[in-house]
This record gives structure tokens, sequence and C-alpha cells, in this order.
């Protein structure tokens, strides 16, 4: 019998052990009893593998129900690594059929995971080979692909799918939720190296397909944007183009096209900055005199002036010791306010913005929604760019009325243009037009609710009037319609240089209009970036929008209207205004000093017969004509026997056709630069030179005349 | 001669109970993995039977070994176990599984120095506290045995094994609290013990994140939690009355040690809270059943000795079902009786054998 020390110690020790044990029994009943339900759910979901069966994705119809997006079955092959036995060999067997290395395919197979991938959506017939190998743990899924029917018709608009079939960009991306769908699964229990277990739990959870999606697009104006696009690319060479038609009441965009463009089937072939640029939003440039639209409803809306006042534009105006040049030289004189906007008189405008106050002016161009983004559903929309205003200076201010030191997107400049067209209401522009059920029940439908008013409705008629003007007799004739009364503004404006400045001889040529004026159903804007050969927003940009226009609104059934107006000639074809000149005797002049005597004079000539000295002309000297008419100046060779000299005449002002014909009957030849009005030549006039050189003389459009 | 009795009838069939117990759960809890790497799904509980089988022989002969005989058999004992312990160290004598050298083998025969040791170690101590008597009072007196069981504790920890370093420690702690040794001193041990565990886990500091990923085990729950979130998951799946034998699914690979260390775990997921209770209550009945031994043995040798293979088992017992639960930092440490691993079933059914043995001579 042990001490009663030893005897207290071991009742000690087994009083303790009791208590520890105890606490052990307390734990057990802690995790067993109260969270056990808990921990078997996790444990489950941990031996679980889930084997996702792909949702199919929701196609895409234009707003007449035009299939333009759907998805196809595609099978994707996968292999289950632990029950292959001899990765090897079937590495050699399948390497021919997926096209893939067999070392590759080899190291899939050897990985010490459950379940991998070895290549997404094989055509069918690679597939059905697979099927007939039978081979152990390679295992064939139905996923779908998805198939753009159109190629790359509104390519900007879907958007595309990354290889899980996740929208990336475009609808694609922006209601990627709603085409998606949920997907299904099939879950197996499994033990810890992927084999299926004795009594495993097998469940199916069955995919439920994506929403459809019915956009505002039409598919048939969509293609004539398409096709007016690749024209303009054809023809002008331009860094980028862009063209959207809008319904200006409800703000559902019918059709929007970008250049350069790419096929959504194949996005990964195009470079990034194609795809992910969606220029119509994303592009930030200034808009130039089509701004002009937004300056004028802010001074009619504001009272501050009314279509009858009358301006005076001597061809410039000085703004804090700056001085801005009207494009036309000389400028246009005496003029109402009608007559400015359609002469898009730079002089005029900056009179009503300063006239108009920065604050006004502040106010309608963030009323018109510039400054932030308009909310259309589609990702990677720009805000474009103002300068913020306290900071506005009466320069900022006179520029930005003409369009100048502020970046607009298009889809902001194309919505204020629709406000106009609306009775002044602004409208949200949108793509979707409904969420329709697989079972075809329309689960949502996307409001047209305008979102304000910003300027009143009589204003914005009254300004839809003088938009007519510019189309019927001003800057944007070629933008004339046949049958239908047409709206608009030209707009040229040169390209911000990202360094600050212009970048010289690159512009931006667009148009933005709507039709029928009376009753407007369509808006359109076409942006032209960087257009080589020509570059007015009149001459580049106007008929393409007749070209869309004619053709939507024919295609839309639009009545065209008979006896309506028909356009002046455009300005750079028109003579100037007939006014009594007297023909100034030029006979025996040398060629170049008989041309500036009646330049001088407001006449232009005709070259007969060859020789540098003039040797007869019709009319004669002394008679009085209307200016502009034509002298036809019959030429001999000089008198000292046709030297192998001439004198260079002086070619300013002349345009390239005329300056090429003075100088062939000069014996010279013109090297033209540019186009539009020759503005400066060497060898300099009146220098004697041989004959048969070249002329070097620059050629710039008016409108370049305004300095930034 | 002494009065010789019958043994401890309670004692024996909660051993015998155990083993049972852990024989059935040894061959659920394997039988999958067996299958997978070995192609038999009896191959752990056959060698498991087998070791059975020795071990019980063993509890036999000892019961009928008078164990006084083992006073003398001490120094050769210790010796021994000491030269295996160093053997086991040598690269190409010890057998490395799992990053550990902690096996000997010879032929087909392999066992485990550390489970010889913890018996050698036993019988010197219990044989010199016997001795000395009331000397344990004065810390001088206990110096051989703290250098010994500190050495043999180092020895193992060089495998590296914390788990059966600190069990064997933890032992010869309990036998010196039985032994009457003075609570301060004992304090003072307890300090200088975790001190050494601090420096342990210094030296290899895998061992810190590894210990206390118990403590929040879903911070890494592929790394250091792994285990025990495993073990926890099976634990919890039993709820009550378990999903019934060989119903477990953890053991199917996802659980590590099934058989072996986490074997509590499978008990918990198959039998329940109602088994792991079970399990429990035959484990505490043992280590009373063992104490009530050591409290009446006749002499003080044979009160340390039984005191000493008592906790021994207990101590173990409780550190493996506290590891499994999340309870105690992880150390791998077998459940005595019931996990698979022959030298340690052999060696603990040795220990109740001579146990049993001083059972007979208990004196009322």
């Amino acid at each position: 019998m042990a001490n009663i020390v030893i005897r207290r110690r071991l009742a000690l020790l087994f009083l303790s052990s009791l208590l520890f044990f105890t606490c052990l029994v307390g734990r057990l009943f802690w995790l067993q009893i109260v969270k056990g339900a808990e921990l078997q759910k996790q444990a489950q979901e941990n031996r679980m593998r889930d084997i996702p069966v792909e949702a199919k994705r929701g196609d895409i119809t234009d707003r007449n129900g035009r299939l333009l997006v759907t998805s196809v079955s595609a099978e994707s092959v996968a292999a289950f690594p632990p029950q292959i036995k001899d990765p090897g060999k079937v590495a050699a067997e399948l390497a021919p059929l997926l096209e893939m290395p067999e070392e590759k395919l080899k190291e899939l197979l050897s990985r010490r995971q459950a379940f991998v991938w070895l290549k997404r959506k094989v055509d069918y017939h690679t597939a059905q080979k697979i099927r007939k190998l039978r081979l152990e743990g390679i295992e064939l899924y139905e996923e779908s692909r998805r198939q753009y029917i159109c190629g790359s018709l509104a390519a900007h608009v879907l958007g595309f799918v990354g290889v899980d079939n996740q929208g990336l960009l475009g609808v694609e991306k922006e209601y990627d939720q709603v085409l998606r769908g949920v997907p299904g699964r099939i879950v197996i229990e499994q033990d810890a190296v992927g084999r299926d277990i004795p009594s495993a739990l097998h469940r199916f959870y069955p995919p439920r397909p994506g929403d459809k999606l019915v956009l505002t697009i039409d598919e048939t104006i969509q293609h004539f944007v398409e096709r007016e696009l690749d024209k303009v690319v054809a023809q002008y060479h331009p860094a980028s183009a862009v063209i959207i038609v809008m319904d200006p009441k409800t703000g559902e965009i019918l059709a929007l096209g970008n250049r350069p463009t790419f096929d959504p089937g194949n996005w990964q072939k195009a470079p990034a900055e194609v795809w992910n640029r969606n220029l119509a939003i994303w592009q930030i440039y200034e808009p130039g005199s089509t701004f002009k639209i937004v300056t004028a409803a802010a001074a009619l809306a504001e009272g501050v002036v009314r279509p009858e006042d009358h301006f005076y534009c001597p061809g410039y105006i000085k703004v804090a010791d700056r001085v801005i040049r009207c494009w036309k030289d000389g400028g246009h004189g005496s003029e109402t306010f009608a007559e400015v906007v359609q002469n898009s008189c730079n002089v005029g405008f900056i009179q009503v913005g300063l006239k108009l106050g920065k604050e006004k002016l502040y106010h309608y161009i963030r009323a018109f929604g510039f400054g932030k983004p308009t909310g259309i559903d589609l990702p990677g929309e720009a805000s474009g760019l103002l300068i913020p205003e306290d900071k506005v200076t009466n320069l900022n201010l006179a520029t930005i009325s003409i369009g100048q030191s502020i970046g607009v997107t298009p889809i902001q400049l194309i919505t204020a243009a629709a406000a106009v067209a609306n009775g002044g209401y602004l409208v949200h522009p949108h793509v979707v037009k409904a969420i329709v059920s697989p079972e075809g029940k329309v689960i949502k439908e996307f409001s047209s609710q305008p979102v304000r008013q910003v300027i009143p409705t009589q204003v914005a008629r009254e300004l839809c009037k003088l938009l007519e003007n510019v189309v019927l007799k001003g800057t944007g004739v070629k933008a004339y319609l046949d049958g239908y009364r047409a709206a608009g503004k030209t707009g040229t404006a040169q390209v911000v240089s990202p360094k600050g400045g212009y970048v010289p001889g690159k512009y931006v040529a667009s148009f933005v209009g709507f039709a029928p004026v009376e009753d407007p159903r369509l808006v359109t804007l076409v942006v032209i970036s960087e257009p080589q050969g020509a570059y007015y927003g009149g001459e580049v940009a106007a008929p393409v929008f007749k070209a869309v226009m004619q053709d939507a609104l024919r295609y839309l059934g639009v009545p065209p209207q008979e006896g309506l107006a028909r356009p002046t000639k455009p300005w750079y074809e028109q003579v100037p205004e007939s006014k009594p000149v007297k023909v100034p005797s030029v006979v025996n002049l040398p060629v170049h000093e008989a041309v500036r005597a009646l330049k001088a004079a407001g006449l232009s000539f005709v070259l007969e017969g060859e020789g540098d000295v003039v040797c007869s002309q019709v009319p004669q000297g002394g008679a009085t004509v209307n200016a502009g008419t034509q002298v036809v100046l019959n030429l001999k060779a000089t008198p000292e026997g046709g030297g192998a000299e001439v004198t260079v005449p002086d070619l300013g002002g002349l345009g390239v056709r005329e300056a090429a014909v003075l100088l062939e009957k000069l014996g010279l030849v013109l090297n033209p630069e540019g186009t539009g009005i020759a503005v400066s030549q060497s060898p300099a006039p009146g220098e004697r030179v041989k004959r048969g050189l070249a002329v070097k003389v620059k050629f710039a459009p008016p409108e370049l005349k305004t300095p930034p | 001669m002494r009065k010789k009795r019958a043994p401890d009838f309670l004692l024996f069939f909660t051993v015998l109970s155990l083993l049972s117990l852990g024989l059935v759960m040894v061959l659920s809890s394997s039988e999958y993995a067996a299958l997978v790497y070995y192609g038999d799904g009896l191959y752990f509980f056959k060698r498991q039977l087998l070791h059975a089988c020795l071990g019980l022989a063993a509890l036999f002969f000892f019961l009928r070994y008078d164990y006084w005989q083992f006073r003398r058999l001490t120094f050769p004992l210790l010796g021994l176990s000491f030269i295996f312990l160093i053997l086991v160290l040598i690269p190409g004598v010890g057998d490395t599984s799992h990053g550990a050298q902690r096996w000997i083998s010879i032929g087909s025969f392999s066992f485990q120095p550390a489970e010889i040791v913890k018996f050698g170690l036993l019988l010197f101590v219990a044989d010199g506290l016997s001795r000395r008597g009331a000397e344990v009072r004065k810390f001088k007196a206990l110096l051989p045995y703290l250098g010994v069981t500190g050495l043999a504790a180092l020895l193992i920890l060089l495998e590296p094994d914390l788990g059966t370093a600190l069990a064997l420690a933890g032992t010869v702690f309990v036998l010196l609290f039985c032994a009457g040794v003075p609570l301060s001193t004992l304090g003072l041990l307890g300090l200088a013990g975790l001190a050494c565990v601090g420096l342990a886990i210094k030296l290899e500091p895998y061992r810190l994140k590894r210990l206390f990923a118990f403590l929040d085990p879903w911070k890494d729950p592929l790394g250091a939690g792994f285990h025990i979130i495993q073990s926890l998951y099976a634990i919890g799946s039993g709820g009550l009355f378990g999903l019934g034998l060989g119903q477990g699914k953890q053991k199917l690979l996802y659980l590590p040690e099934q058989h072996t260390d986490f074997i509590f775990a499978v008990i918990g997921e198959e039998l329940g809270f109602i088994g792991a209770l079970l399990v429990i209550t035959l484990f505490v009945i043992l280590i009373w059943r063992g104490l009530r031994t050591a409290l009446y043995a006749p002499d003080a040798f044979g009160c340390y000795l039984a005191a000493g293979i008592t906790a021994g088992i207990g101590l173990q017992a409780f550190i493996n079902i506290g590891v499994v639960t999340g309870s105690l930092p992880i150390t791998g440490i077998p459940l005595p009786l019931i996990s698979y691993g022959g030298t340690s079933l052999v060696f603990t059914l040795a220990s109740i054998g001579i146990l049993l043995n001083i059972s007979r001579y208990s004196v009322r």
C-alpha cells in the first residue's frame, strides 16, 4: 500500500485526467452535435466535383427580330488524369486529332488534378472521332460557341465573348448577366484523387438558358451604314469613321458603325485598339461647326438673339487681344442671324457666344448632355472634355461657341442634335429595346421617355428651320435629300494633338442632321477623322449623310414629298454675288499681269491659244459686266519670239484647276499641295523663270484661316 | 513469495474492447487506401491482426512474468534502447518515411526504437524513484532521471518526432508527480520543458506553423490546416450516431493517416458521438483501473511502474484525441490500442500485461 502522499497524488491524477477527458467530450459534443450538420455539408462540398454544364447563351436580334447573334453547340474535350493509365499512349492518339503537341498533351494528362480541359470547342467531326476512340478518362462536354451571323455587322454594338462565353465587349458584356443564363452542374462525389466513389452522390442541375436581347438596331439601316462606311474608307482612307443613326424621339440607336472594325467571331485577329474602342462612344474630338447648333439653341432659348437680328462680319473678330478670322476671306458682310447659321459664320457665332456669357452657355452645354457620359448601354463610354467653368476665359468662350476648345463624343453630339429635332426634349440613347425570355415572354422593355426638356419646343422648331437652310443654301447642300426636308450642320475641325495645339493638315469632317424637318424620324451623325484628298464636312461627310438618310427613310416607308425647294450650288462652286464692274483692258499685257488685273476687278477668266502675252480679249476693255463674268483671253507668243523664259503669274486666290490651266498656257507645270484656294507659291509672282519649271503652290481651305 | 490473486478483469476486458474496436476500425479506415495503394483491401488489417496476436502473446507472457524481475533488466534494457535510438538516426540503418527516421528494419521485421525507449525509461525511472524513497523531494536526487529522460527526448526529437518526445517527457513528469516530487519542483520542470519545446520550434520554424494551425485551420486550408480541417469534417459528419460502420467518406484519401494518427476521426464519423464517447469512456476506465493498480501495488516499484504505464497510455490517448478534434497542437502520435502500428501495439499490450501482473499482487 503506497504512502499517503502517493495516494493523494494518484487520486489527483485520476481526477485531473477525468477532467481532461471530459473537456474532450465537450469538444466532441460541440463538433458533432452543435456543428455537425454544418461540417457535414462542408465535407460533402469538399468531396464534390462539379462538372459545369454550360447554359445556352441568349440570342441577340435586331429590332425586327432578325437574328444577329446565336449560339451553336460545340464540344470540348476534357480529361480526368487519375483515370488515365498510360498518358503517353493517350497523348499520342489525341495529338493529331486535337492538333496539339504530344508533349503538351502528355503533360496535361499526367497532372495531379481531378479534371483538365484539353481543348475547348472543337468541331463536330473531331468530336466524333474522339468519341469513337473510347478512351478511358477522356470525356466530351457539350458547350456552345457564339456565332455572329452577319460577320462584322454592328461589331462594336454586339461586342464578343471569350472562350468561356463570357461577354467581353459591347452588349455581350453590358448584358452578360442577362444573356449568360444559369449554368447547370453535374455534381459527383469523388475521392481525393478524382475517382468516383462507391455509393457516391450524383446530382444533376439542368442549366437555364440565357434570355434574348432585342436591339434597337435595324439590320437594314445598319447595312446602309456599313456600306457607306466602306465607301468612305475606300475613297478617303480616313484614320477612322463613325456613323450613328438614331430615332430622335426615343433615343433608340438604329445603326451604329465604326471604322476600323473587326469580326466578332474572330476578334483575336484584330488589334486590340480596334475592338476595345467603340469610337462612337469613346472618341473625343473637337466638334467644330456642328457644335454651333448648341450655341444657336442656347442663344435663341435665352433670347439673346432672334433669327432676323443683324450681324456684320468683317472677316475677323478681336477677342482678348487675339484676332479670330472667319473662314471666308473678307467676311460675310452684313447678315442676319439666320444667315450666320446658314453660312456657319464664325464671327457671328462668337458674337452670340460672348453675348450669352459663360454661365448661360455652360448651362446649355451641360443640359444638352456634354461633359458627362450619355449613359448609353454599352461599355467604354467617354465623358468628353469641358474646360472647367471657373477657368473659362473670354477667348475660350469665343472658341467654344464655334465648337473648339471642347471635346465631345459622337454619341453626345448626336444626342444633343436629336434634342433639337425632338422639340427640345433630350432622350437617352440606348441600343437594347427589350429582354425576352427563352420562351418568348417579354421580361423587360426599355423606356424611351425623354430625360428632360433642354430648350422650349418653339425655339427648337425655329432652330430646325435655320438648320434646314444650311442644307438648302448653306454649307450643307450636299446633304440635300430628294423628297425629304433635311436639316443639319456641317463641321470641319482640326485634329487636336495629344501634346496640345493642332496637328497640321489633319481634320475631322463631320455632318449631323435629321429629316424630315416637319416630323423628324431619323437623326444621323457622320464623323470622318483625317480623310485624305478632301476634308470639308460639307464635302466629305454631308454626302454620306445623304446616302444613309435617303435609303433609310425610303426603307422606313416615310412618304417623299413633291415640289420641295431645290438647294443652291455649294459655296465653293458658287460665283460671287453679281455686281456691275468695268472690264479692264489687258491686251498686250503679259498673262500674269492680265490675270492680276482681272482678279482685282472681280472677274474670272479663261485662256485660249498658246503664248504668254494677251493678244485680244472678250469682252473688250471698258465694257460693264456683272462681277464674276468670265473674260476670254486670247494668247500669243511673246514679241521676242517665244523666249525660253516666262514671268510667273500671281496664282493667289485661284482654285487648283484654274491655276493648272494658267500655268500650262505659260508652259509651266503645277505642283499642287493641299486643296482649296492658292495661298502661297514658289517661285514668287513676277519672277522670270525657264519654261517647264514646276511651280509649287500651296492650297488651303478657307476655314483654315480661322486660327485655333 | 507474495500472494497472487486473479488479475484485474475489468482492466483486461477494457483493453480487449479497445483492441477489438481498434482492429475493426483499422479495417474500416484503411480498406480503401489499402486497395488503392496496395491492391489489397486487407493489407493493413492483416498486419494489425498479426501484431495484435503478438501483442496478446506478450500480454499473457508478462501477466505471468513477475514484474520484480524487471529491476534486474533495467540497465540492459535502457542501454539497448539508447543504442537503437542512436542507430535509427544513422542514415542507411534507420528507415525514412514522411521525412522522419523512426524505424529500424531487420529483414521484413521493422520496429520503432522510440517504443522500446518508452518502456526502458519507464523501468529506469520507476526503479530509481522506488529506491530513493523520500529522497525524491530533493531536486538533486532527480537529476540522473531528468538527464536520461532529456537525452532520450532529444534523440527522439532528432528523428524528428516531437509528439513521441513530448509523450515520453510527459510520462516521466506524471511519474514524478505520483512519486511526490514537490509541486514547486514540478512547476520549474514544466517551465523548463516548455522552454525546450520553444527551442525545438525555434530550430525548425515549420513546427510553429503546423503546431498552431489548430487554432484557425481555415487560414491555410491547403497547407498547415489541411489535416485538421479534413479531420473536423470527418468528426462533424458523424453527428450523434455516425454514418455507420464502413460508411465514412473522409477516409477516402481525404483524411491523411486515416488508419494511424487520425483513426479517431474515422471513429467519430462512422460511430458518431456515441462511439467516440464509448472510446473515451473505455480509456477513462483503463486509467481508473491502472491507477487503482498503482494505488494497491505491494511496493513502490510496482506502484510507479503501474502509474507510469497507465500515464503513458492515458497521456497518448489524451493528446491523440485532442489533436484529432482540433483542441491541441498537431503532433503525430498514435491512439494506443486502436491506431494501426505494430511496435506500438505490441509494446502497449506487453505493458498492459505488466500492469495486469502488478494487479495480481494488489494489497487491500
